[in-house]
This record gives structure tokens, C-alpha cells and sequence, in this order.
């Protein structure tokens, strides 16, 4: 799964810190999911996309040959 | 919506504060235990006396798991998950150098020693494969 988060969050202007404070998780977190290391549960990923003020597939890109 | 994450000094400062309790209450026990001359329900009393501060160790643990996020819990669980195994490993390899009469009995401190570092090992291993 792709996601849009480092863009978003230069466009905002935002620290990762900043967008873990803001959704309520570590910057680890924030890092390992900028990095497509991670993929978040569902709600993790409805509050990053609604910290952006956007709806979770303009954030998160799934694709076909994502492995399981 | 949002659970503010908290990895807050206060938390951590409890956490060491009750580790260095029960590790203290170990260390008094055992060395008791080590002591000549105490009546049998004594030496049962010093024996069980870890038992209380270890038991609110385990609930300020698992307290602080609970406030993790999601990534933190899943790179500890694999950190907890290599742990477990590798200090398995270890301890079922001296056992059978035990019986090979290649060592000495195992000092039960020294796994839980082994445990501790196998968990940092893993959580490096879990954290550097999420950076």
C-alpha cells in the first residue's frame, strides 16, 4: 500500500512530530508509515487521513501486488 | 477521535522506580534465603516475598503496552516474540550441555538475565526493520 503522507505533510508544513502530536501516535509511527514500512489499521489510517482534512484513499493507494 | 499518545516522564519515572523495588525485594530475599539459622516458615516467607512488588511490576507493564500505538505494541510484540524463543533456544542448548556434562546447573538469574537481552536484541532487530 502507497500512501501520500510525506506530501501532504511538506504542503502543510508540518514536523512528523507535529502530525503524531495532531493524530496521537509516536513519530516512530508516523515515520515507519511515511516510509510504506508500515501499513496502519483502518482507524489509525481514517485519523491521518482526517488530520489532513481528506478522505483515506486520497492518502492511502492500494495496490494490486501488495504482498499479504 | 484520536487517543493522545502519552510516553510521559511520570509513566517511565514509575516504571524504574517500581523495577528498582522488586529488583531490590529479589536481591534481599535471595540473600536471606542465603543466611543460616531462620526456622523453616521464615525462609518460605522470603521465598515468596518477590511475589507482591513483581505482580505491580506486571500491571505498570502492561499498563504502559496499553498506552502504546498501534506500531509500538506490533514492534514490541516482535521484539517479546524473538525474546521468548531465543532465551528458549538458549536454555534448551544448556540443558542438553548439562546433560553432555559439558556446564555447570543453571543459575535461573542468569536466564532471566538472558531474557532481557534477547528482548533489547529483538526490539533493535523490530525497530530497524520499520525505520
Amino acid at each position: 500500500m502507497k500512501n501520500r503522507l510525506r506530501v501532504l505533510r511538506a504542503e502543510m508544513n508540518w514536523t512528523q512530530a507535529d502530525l503524531a502530536a495532531m493524530v496521537g501516535i509516536s513519530r516512530q509511527a508516523v515515520i515507519a508509515v511515511e516510509n510504506g514500512k508500515y501499513d496502519p489499521a483502518l482507524p489509525l489510517a481514517f485519523r491521518l487521513a482526517r488530520a489532513f482534512g481528506k478522505n483515506v484513499e486520497e492518502v492511502f493507494v492500494w495496490e494490486e501486488n501488495t504482498p499479504q | 477521535m484520536s487517543t493522545p499518545y502519552r510516553s510521559s516522564n511520570r509513566q517511565t519515572q514509575t516504571f524504574w522506580a517500581v523495577l528498582a523495588i522488586a529488583s531490590a525485594i529479589d536481591i534481599a530475599a535471595t540473600w536471606l534465603l542465603g543466611r543460616p539459622g531462620y526456622p523453616p516458615y521464615a525462609r518460605m516467607i522470603f521465598a515468596l516475598l518477590p511475589i507482591p512488588a513483581n505482580l505491580v511490576l506486571l500491571a505498570v507493564i502492561v499498563r504502559r503496552i496499553r498506552r502504546l500505538d498501534e506500531f509500538l505494541r506490533h514492534v514490541h510484540l516482535e521484539a517479546a516474540a524473538i525474546a521468548f524463543l531465543l532465551t528458549a533456544l538458549a536454555v534448551f542448548i544448556y540443558a542438553d550441555l548439562q546433560k553432555a556434562n559439558c556446564v555447570g546447573p543453571l543459575n535461573v538469574g542468569v536466564a532471566w538475565l538472558l531474557m532481557a537481552l534477547f528482548y533489547g536484541i529483538g526490539y533493535a532487530i523490530a525497530a530497524r526493520h520499520y525505520r
